[in-house]
């Protein structure tokens, strides 16, 4: 993210369908957010959407392959 | 619409413990027209069931794509179904659970009456939620966990000091012994539940509700008919006369219970069975208007207003809401990205970062990364000492990093 940017930028990935959790965290990293999608088209729309937000200089997808949870 | 997570748990569990209150306030108005607990558990059962499914049916209607449980309720609900083996098991614990607890309960509520005093002691559940967590949830409790726990005890035993009686030790027996276990049992495996995957999904609060309940009727009426047979009574055939006679109550409660039930599940499923314990237990702020209420209409005794008492009970509920918030102020929760050197076998690695205290999720990831884990601490140092010295020392490990959460939004 580029500063002073994070609190807009946030209010516009809220209204962005499929996304399921966003955490902002401290770290290399500002925003984590979780994304389920039916195929990996719809997951391009999602990374297009976040990309296009004003403030957010890079992302980075990691598709989860399996996971063990609470 | 997205909400902080932190709000919506909130707005779960309080809302169950303001339905509570209320449910607990027509108990006693239905404790009054029956006086046996088999009957009044019973009954109240047999509309249970029914309103459950009523309701579930209801909330299977499909519209715009969505089901209406789906649109209002939980997300993660698509309609009414039937059991799945893997969930048989838990739900007969809580089933078993949830009878243990009403029948004790109504038991309860015949001695005191007074709601304002049977509810707070049942909030001692909390002490044996922690201990249980500590065991099975590979979780130790930290000072904090200890420490808002004891006060919350201490607000629930001076909170429920009564307005109009005294308390009873043939009613503290039935607090410990019946009521709390039987809690346990029934708040345990619903969680276990709520965390469980149905269909590749995530287990719904409302069939876990409609399922329960109608275990925790079989039970009851199991137990009673056991009773029936070596007390030679009849509680069983008295319950289905009390179900008609008390019509209009009983629908209510139905009603009440289902709703209040189905948020607290959707809470559990959100925050740790102990936590969600702690805000559920403000149901005994709620339940003094609705006892002060009960008390005008002349169901139960008239309230003393001795100036002593009442400021023992108003400082019981502020040390309840103390111990309550600091529970739930003092969680740090943080995504640990991991890049592993090549080698080393994914799921063997994945088994050793599961078995990390404090660990809650482990995904294994595509990309830049090999996992990226969740976990969550009371404090940073426990995080250092139990979380991250233990990934460091598994083998194959490349580079890690911690990102801690600051704030939190969800999907509802």
């Amino acid at each position: 993210m580029r500063p002073g940017d994070s609190n807009r930028a946030i209010n516009e990935m809220r209204k962005i369908e499929n996304i399921r959790k966003i955490s902002v965290v401290t770290g290399e990293y500002d925003i984590v957010i979780r994304v389920e999608v039916k195929t990996l088209d719809k997951l391009l729309d999602v990374t297009d959407k976040i990309q296009m937000i004003k403030g957010v200089n890079k992302t980075t997808t990691q598709v989860i392959e399996k996971e063990i949870a609470l | 619409m997205k909400i902080r997570k932190k709000y919506l748990f909130y707005a779960l569990a309080f809302t169950s413990s303001i339905i509570a209150a209320l449910l607990s306030g027509i108990d006693v108005i239905l404790e009054n027209y029956l006086k046996n607990p088999w009957v009044l558990g019973l009954s109240i059962f047999y509309f249970g069931v029914l309103m459950s499914f009523i309701f579930s049916l209801i909330l299977s209607i499909p519209y715009k794509g969505k089901s209406l449980g789906a649109r209002t309720i939980d997300p993660t609900f698509s309609r009414i179904r039937l059991l799945r083996k893997e969930e048989l098991k838990y739900h007969l614990l809580a089933g078993a659970g949830n009878a243990i607890l009403t029948v004790g309960y109504f038991a309860l509520l015949i001695i005191i009456k007074d709601p304002s005093v049977v509810l707070p002691f049942s909030q001692l559940v909390i002490l044996y939620l922690i201990t249980i967590e500590s065991v099975t949830e590979k979780n130790t409790p930290t000072l904090v966990e200890v420490q808002s726990s004891i006060i919350v005890t201490f607000g629930a035993i001076l909170g429920s000091i009564s307005l109009s009686g005294t308390i009873s030790l043939e009613a503290l027996a039935i607090v410990f012994l019946i009521i709390n276990p039987g809690w346990v049992l029934l708040s345990i495996n619903q969680r276990k539940l709520k965390m469980m995957k149905v269909d590749k999904k995530p287990n719904d609060a409302i069939n876990i509700r409609l399922w329960n309940v109608t275990f925790a009727c079989l039970f009851t009426a199991i137990f009673a008919l056991t009773f029936d047979y070596y007390n030679g009574t009849n509680n069983f055939i008295n319950a289905i006369y009390a179900s008609i006679n008390q019509f209009g109550w009983l629908i209510l409660v139905g009603i009440g219970t289902f709703f209040s039930f189905v948020f607290y599940i959707r809470a559990l499923g959100i925050g740790k069975a102990s936590v969600t314990q702690a805000v559920k237990s403000s149901v005994i702020i709620f339940t003094i208007p609705v006892s002060i209420a009960l008390a005008y209409f002349g169901f139960i005794d008239p309230i003393t207003a001795d100036p002593i008492l009442i400021l023992i009970k108003v400082m019981g509920i502020i040390l309840m809401i103390l111990g309550i918030v600091s529970f739930a102020l003092t969680l740090i929760k943080a995504y640990i990205f991991i890049k592993m050197k090549p080698g080393y076998p994914i799921e063997e690695t994945m088994q050793k970062l599961w078995g990390i205290h404090g660990v809650n999720r482990v995904t294994a990831v595509a990309g830049e990364y090999d996992f990226i884990i969740k976990v969550r601490t009371r404090t940073l140092v426990k995080g250092y000492e139990r979380i991250l010295q233990k990934i460091e020392s598994i083998e194959g490990i490349k580079e890690y990093k911690w990102q801690s959460v600051l704030k939190e939004w969800e999907d509802i």
